[in-house]
């Protein structure tokens, strides 16, 4: 095979011709097979040297014309030296060699998951779990024990995409479900035998947060959900573990199930198997973080391209990313008035997303690149990780980003990753400005020590000034060929012709005068050789002619210089992104407001021409001529209002992706908490409008929903910054038509219950079982047999133990009463949200301590509000119930000062009574009132200074203090606002040329694109959207949405 | 013909049951909306009409005396966009009227469903709310809605209620606007249905078109017989649309068609202030407690469109979301957020009265405190933008309302159950 024909000596450097076959060199399998052999066997040596090269052993580490000896598949060595004697020699001079390329996330070599069982629950039927086959669990989108590697089906024709792109090992990576199974590293060889290409099986488990969507009504329906259940079954896992081990010791214990889930999830759990764990959006880096910290968990990020908004974060925990390299399109900004609809934060991501991966390198973190998410990744690879080269990200971390780091992060750094003595011969030959230059190319790959040619390097380069020789006709002496691969063209003196070259042949196709011939242009194919060329043709049918010719002066492509560094786009950076996002939090500022009305809400009542002094976040006076605290801003208060921040006890704002967990009739499991949206405009808008604290209720789609999160207005904070500390921990429940489904449409009538009767029913039988579930916690100390930790059940337990405490939405006399009966016998106190008849019982709920928190006048549009009353707040307030209004509308909740008056105009409460509707009465219905409520020495400085009454319909709020931080101020709101109409016009003005190109591109092929599995769309009869649709698909919306009313109980969903 | 037949025949019964004894309100602040507020003055209440007011009247000799001084008189409240009447409990199917099925249906007449015994009209009637457009609403695939009736809240029978009929045929412009989180195949769609829609407003207009140049020579069809006066220019069009590109669409589509419109809705009608105003075309804004469209507007954009409206010189008035009859009552406050943002409080008691009765051709009749005019008016204790004040009593067309309604029953019901007394 050692031919000296293969031999290409220097300068005569080679070029590509797309080819796309696999060479014939390097034929032996690198494996050694168990399989027995049938016919002959094949004993092609294996020792090959690649000579010449630029020799790129690892990010940084460069040997200029170097040898890399390979053996039977594996590197041998890469250094200066000379090829052992023995070895098939290729030169590569002029070229440069890369490791082979992993991308950490494809799909690649699997087989289509099985069609869903036909058991699968119809449209909008109750839950019903489907059985998956096999010992496995519950949940048929808990599969951990999936493993890829067990039905690798390897694609030829999918193998050599991905390696003209330069990859050589890919991850073979589960796509399906919640917990999703066990991925596979395989080598893109050309075999379609797995075990040639499985390099190494159970790479990690994947995860992702994938939710049932309407109209399924399985078993997670919301982001909250999923995380519970993901955390449930490692509860699970651990709990088995622990049981069987006290199984073994107790051989009359009853037998635990088998379960191979939990059984796959040991590995992950004890950090022996690394978990790849999907994001969709730059919130999900905090919840995965989160449950990586809970359970200790070897976490690998899948990126989504968002991860330089939250550089910090992913860098101080210390975990690597898979970025995917999908910059959005160009935003429709070609109409103006449609342009009204993208937003500022779209804006900025169109602009930032080719800075991501430099964001990441900068940081110092940890990352590999993918090309998962790109809808044509054989186009737009390259083309966008030059953009991010382009942009700045430094080529020695875009390789590392394609060979150590995925390498290292899954566990193959000794077989992958560099050209290091003992790695797998998986090379990449190309030029050697590859991650810069759009015109560079890759001429192979090799896999374990095979070679599979992209561009054959066989040929050489023919551009150069060329001395022909012509013999039967007269053709020019000398010609110069120029240009770019693969368009050449020649020049003899002042005529040009074109010229091709491929498969060692070059083609000329000259005009017929200029070898002249009364021809129009004749062809003239030679063939090519590092020693020159040569050929023949043939003129008039008859008469041959010959040429032959050599290359006086080669004049190769030259390699693209590295461009300097680009600015990034800002160096501001605020959060969240995009419109009134802040730069910092406001400082915390000691401050005194003098002569201003204080409606104190406290013990002081309302005073005129008053002082309140606030420093280090705390109120620490109120009254006439207080002392100002150390360093405190003094303002002017005199026309103006100061009132407490205006509490919210209901609130669906700030949620992502579903406020309803509503598959299961009880799922106290979930917490509003893990599914903050600190992107919410609402928690800004509500600023404005002098609210400053809201319970995030889980929606009224269940008997008992979810665990709800109280939270400070925070605006800028992230979402752990927004929760309000210590606040004891509730829960919300539901009655009534929501949770028997009557208003869900005609097929929603199998899930238990569908009556008054059931709910009160299923409300008890919760609360018995969760007595005995705490009484078994209580045994366990006793027998030592590990009880399951039961976070459904644990959750209302703690409501029996008075740890956690219950809001529940109620309308009519009947239900209210049942459930404080129940309240009662299990002594409880709850408060009851919305309780529009409240006022029919109000002696009841004044008896039992239930506190009442309602709408002011909303009625009519349900059966169960027909006898909803304005006069409700006051009449259960003289009946000495706690009673406040609340939102349950991100509209409402930023003038619920207004809703306040109302209880003025209906039933004649007093100013401050009235007022306490909203603020005092609201705090103590959170039990939160010890912190915030009213203007008290000692209490959190959370209030609003209005420039009239806040009880007039006419007053706004100028600014917002929380923690006695300044969070809104009507002077920077209007500064903001012109800051916001500047970047747009620039970001539109820059996006516009490019969007309008790619307008005239899609109009030239209507490309429709498939996003993949599509949710089920309701729509209106003729296909418009409706009301109910935004409700329905409400889990899609991640962050930064426009605020759109979806989570409303107007909306005539379960909320 | 016929419908100014019935007209005259409403008119009548108006009368009939309009008191005949005068009456003098005498003391209270007089908010005439049109000339001013007259402090402590009278007004005299005869034959259904304000015969005079001023800081004295001369009543006639017998007339009731009512005192109502440190009180406020102000003309009644016309919400210009409702679907009172058409509906009671939204959720029941059974009791919704207020979208036909189909696309075109300018025929249908919103006035013919009014239910009078509705327990929605006292209470929207208890707080100062005294007429109402009843607006026929867009099913899913709506555009030509139907007619719309001005009505005021007394009488036995929906004849007996209707002050004016039509004022208008409707018709809801179609919205490509659709939350970009949605599905990809529900933005296909919405996009898809929208274009549809368009080219069926476009059909209907010409058909409309077809009919009135046919000159009845053919066999009648309801639907153009009833577009007939809108392409004469008789009877304006509503078009009912609220984003920048559906206003857009709405004013290209009018001026193509040469149609008297009504912009109804307009959130976004403040960025087309300059051109609303050039071509003259009224707007009936809907409430101002919507959140803004986008995130990334200021908060305020909704409360500050009216103020904006109003500094350019447009004629508009306030009104509701028409899906929001049993809190119509609410009225005053959505136009006193507009208020605080820069429209002042005198401009939005007007919006809410004297320009609503102008938009809708009725203002010889409604709208504010002037001798001639209906004594469709209340009373309150204050300020009657303020949520805190209380509407204690209320005329239409000169005859006292009762204010009782389900909610203060209800009140007083359970107010003798904590006094001890018996179940009634």
């Amino acid at each position: 095979m050692r031919r000296t024909m293969l031999r290409i000596h220097r300068p005569a450097a080679a070029l590509g011709v797309l080819v796309g076959l696999a060479g014939s060199i390097g034929g032996a399998l690198a494996q050694v097979d168990t399989a027995p052999v049938e016919g002959l066997r094949e004993n092609t040596p294996g020792l090959i040297a690649l000579r010449h090269a630029r020799l790129v052993v690892k990010p940084g580490q460069v040997v200029e014309d170097g040898t890399l000896v390979m053996r039977d598949g594996v590197i041998v060595s890469a250094g200066s030296g000379a090829a052992p004697a023995d070895a098939l020699e290729i030169d590569l001079a002029g070229k440069t060699v890369f490791a082979g390329f992993v991308d950490a996330q494809t799909d690649y070599a699997q087989v289509a998951d099985p069609a869903p069982p036909a058991s699968q629950p119809p449209i909008a039927m109750p839950f019903s779990p489907t059985p998956q086959q096999g010992a496995r669990h519950w949940n048929s989108k808990v599969r951990p024990e999936r493993d890829v590697a067990q039905q690798l089906k390897p694609d030829a024709k999918k193998a050599e995409t991905l390696r003209k792109l330069g990859f050589t090992t890919v991850l073979s990576a589960p796509d399906k479900g919640i917990f999703r199974g066990q991925s596979a590293l395989v080598a893109l060889g050309e075999s379609t035998r797995a075990n040639d290409v499985l390099i190494k099986p159970q790479v990690a488990q994947h995860l992702a947060f994938e939710l049932s969507r309407f109209p399924a009504n399985e078993y997670p329906g919301s982001l909250m959900g999923a995380i519970a259940l993901m955390r449930q079954t490692f509860y699970d896992t651990r709990w088995q573990h622990d049981r069987l081990a006290w199984q073994a010791k107790h051989r009359d214990a009853e037998r635990l199930e088998a379960n191979l889930a939990l059984d796959a999830l040991e590995a992950p759990l004890a950090g022996r198997q690394p978990v790849l764990f999907a994001t969709e959006d730059e919130l999900d880096y905090a919840r995965v973080l989160a449950l990586g910290a809970e359970f200790k968990l070897k976490l690998i990020l899948g990126g989504n391209g968002y991860e330089y908004r939250e550089v910090a974060r992913i860098k101080n925990a210390g975990v690597p990313v898979v970025v995917p390299l999908a910059y959005p399109e160009a935003p429709a900004v070609e109409d103006p008035e449609r342009a009204l609809d993208v937003g500022l934060a779209e804006l900025e991501h169109w602009e930032w997303a080719p800075f991501n991966a430099r964001v990441l390198a900068e940081a110092g973190v940890p990352f590999a690149i993918t090309s998962a998410g790109l809808k044509k990744p054989e186009e737009q690879f390259w083309a966008n990780l030059r953009k991010a080269v382009a942009s700045g990200l430094d080529e020695q971390f875009a390789l590392a980003a394609l060979t150590v780091q995925p390498a290292t992060m899954l566990g193959a750094a000794d077989k992958l990753g560099t050209l290091e003595p003992g790695k797998l011969a998986q090379i990449v030959v190309a030029d050697a400005d590859l991650f810069r230059s759009d015109k560079a190319r890759i001429y192979e790959t090799w896999i374990d020590g095979k070679r599979y040619a992209v561009a054959s390097v066989d040929t050489p380069d023919p551009r150069g000034v060329w001395n022909l020789t012509w013999r039967g006709v007269n053709g020019p002496a000398s010609i110069e060929i120029g240009g770019d691969l693969p368009d050449l063209t020649a020049k003899a003196g002042d005529k040009s012709f074109p010229v091709s070259v491929g498969d060692r042949r070059l083609s000329l196709y000259p005009p017929g005068e200029l070898v002249g011939v009364k021809r129009e242009r004749l062809a003239v194919v030679l063939s090519l050789t590092a020693d020159g060329v040569e050929g023949r043709g043939q003129i008039d049918g008859a008469r041959e002619f010959q040429v032959s010719g050599k290359l006086a002066t080669a004049k190769p492509r030259v390699a693209d210089a590295a461009k300097a560094k680009p600015a990034l786009p800002s160096r501001e950076r605020r959060y969240p992104y995009g419109e009134f996002g802040r730069l910092a939090p406001p400082p915390a500022q000691n401050l005194v407001v003098r002569h201003a009305t204080i409606w104190t809400q406290g013990p002081q009542g309302k005073l005129e021409d008053a002082d309140i002094a606030v420093a280090n976040g705390k109120i620490v006076a109120v009254g006439k001529g207080v002392k100002a605290p150390a360093g405190a801003v003094e303002i002017d208060g005199r026309g103006k209002h100061v009132a407490p921040g205006i509490i919210d006890t209901h609130s669906h704002m700030a949620v992502a992706k579903g406020v309803n967990e509503g598959s299961h009739a009880v799922t106290s499991e979930v917490r509003i908490g893990d599914a903050l949206d600190p992107t919410d405009i609402s928690i800004y808008r509500v600023l404005a409008g002098g609210t400053t604290s809201a319970q995030l209720l889980h929606g009224s789609a269940n008997p008992i929903g979810g665990q709800s999160q109280i939270i400070k207005m925070r605006w800028g904070a992230d979402a752990d910054g927004l929760r309000f500390e210590n606040a004891p921990p509730t829960i919300k429940f539901a009655l009534g038509e929501n949770v028997k489904q009557s208003n869900w449409g005609d097929t929603f009538t199998k899930r238990y219950p569908q009556t008054r009767m059931g709910v009160e029913q299923i409300d008890l039988d919760t609360f018995l079982a969760a007595q005995e579930y705490g009484e078994a916690l209580a045994k366990q100390g006793k027998s030592g047999e590990p009880v399951r930790r039961d976070l459904r059940l644990e959750t209302v337990w703690e409501i029996l133990q008075k740890k956690r405490f219950v809001h529940i939405h109620s309308y009519r006399q009947d239900e209210i009463l049942a459930f404080a009966r129940l309240a009662q016998r299990f002594g409880i106190v709850p408060v009851f949200q919305h309780i529009l008849e409240g006022y029919k019982v109000a002696d009841v709920l004044a008896k039992l301590g239930a506190g009442a928190s309602g709408f002011t006048d909303w009625w009519a549009y349900k059966m169960e509000v027909a006898d909803a009353i304005p006069y409700n707040g006051a009449l259960m307030a003289k009946q000495g119930v706690v009673a406040s209004f609340n939102s349950d509308s991100d509209e409402l909740s930023r003038r619920l000062n207004t809703e306040a008056a109302k209880a003025i105009k209906y039933g004649d409460l007093s100013e401050v009574e009235a007022f306490n509707f909203v603020t005092m009465n609201a705090a103590k219905n959170l039990r939160i009132d010890q912190r915030v409520g009213s203007l008290e020495a000692g209490k959190d400085a959370d209030f609003a200074i209005w420039n009239a009454s806040p009880l007039s319909s006419l007053a706004m709020p100028e600014q917002t203090y929380v923690d006695g931080r300044k969070y809104f101020d009507r002077n920077d709101d209007l500064a903001e606002r012109a800051r916001i109409e500047t970047e747009r016009e620039r970001l539109i003005g820059k996006i516009l040329p490019e969007r309008v190109k790619a307008l005239a591109k899609k109009d030239d092929k209507k490309d429709k694109k498939d996003d993949g599995a599509k949710p089920q769309f309701a729509g209106s009869h003729d296909g418009g959207v409706t009301t109910a649709d935004l409700v329905h698909f409400a889990t899609l919306r991640g962050p930064y949405h426009d605020g759109e009313p979806v989570n409303t109980c107007s909306a005539q969903e379960a909320h | 013909m016929k419908t100014l037949l019935i007209a005259v025949l409403a008119a009548l019964a108006g009368s009939v049951h309009a008191a005949d004894k005068p009456v003098v309100l005498a003391g209270a602040d007089l908010y005439t909306v049109s000339h001013g507020v007259i402090p402590r003055g009278e007004l005299l209440i005869e034959g259904g009409k304000i015969a005079a007011l001023g800081a004295k009247v001369d009543a006639p000799a017998g007339a009731e005396r009512i005192d109502l001084s440190g009180k406020r008189i102000y003309p009644g409240y016309l919400a210009a966009n409702s679907n009172m009447g058409l509906t009671e409990v939204d959720a029941v199917r059974a009791t919704v009227d207020q979208a036909e099925v189909g696309a075109v249906n300018p025929n249908a007449r919103a006035l013919v469903a009014v239910d009078a015994d509705s327990e929605l009209l006292p209470v929207a009637r208890a707080n100062g709310v005294l007429s109402v457009l009843v607006v026929p609403q867009a099913g899913d695939d709506g555009l030509l809605t139907g007619q719309s009736a001005l009505i005021k809240l007394d009488g036995w029978t929906w004849e007996e209620m209707s002050l004016k009929e039509p004022v208008g045929v409707h018709l809801a412009w179609p919205s490509t606007r659709v939350p970009p989180w949605l599905p990809r195949e529900a933005q296909e769609k919405a996009a898809e249905a929208a274009k549809k829609k368009l080219g069926e407003i476009d059909q209907a207009f010409r058909d409309a078109r077809a009919y009135r140049a046919a000159k009845g020579a053919g066999k009648k069809d309801l639907r153009w017989e009833a577009m007939i006066p809108v392409l004469d220019g008789k009877t304006p069009l509503f078009v009912h649309a609220d984003n920048a590109v559906q206003i857009r669409e709405a004013l290209e589509f009018s001026r193509r068609e040469q149609l008297r419109i009504v912009l109804v809705g307009g959130v976004d009608a403040w960025r087309f202030a300059d051109t609303l105003k050039a071509r003259d075309v009224p707007v009936i804004l809907g409430s101002s407690h919507n959140l803004p469209l986008r995130r990334w507007e200021a908060y305020d954009t909704i409360y500050a469109n009216a103020g904006k409206l109003a500094k350019a010189g447009v004629r508009f008035a306030i009104a509701n979301d028409a899906q929001g009859s049993s809190n119509e009552r609410n009225l005053p406050y959505q136009a006193a957020s507009y208020a605080a943002f820069g429209l002042g409080a005198e401009n939005a008691l007007r919006a809410i009265t004297l320009s609503p009765a102008e938009i809708l051709g009725v203002a010889d009749r409604l709208g504010s405190l002037d001798a001639g005019k209906d004594a469709t008016l209340f009373v309150a204790n204050g300020d009657a933008l303020e949520d805190a004040t209380q509407v204690e009593r209320a005329w239409i067309q000169g005859r006292e309302v009762n204010m009782a309604n389900k909610q203060t029953r209800l009140y007083e019901k359970y107010q003798r159950k904590y006094e001890g007394k018996p179940r009634d």
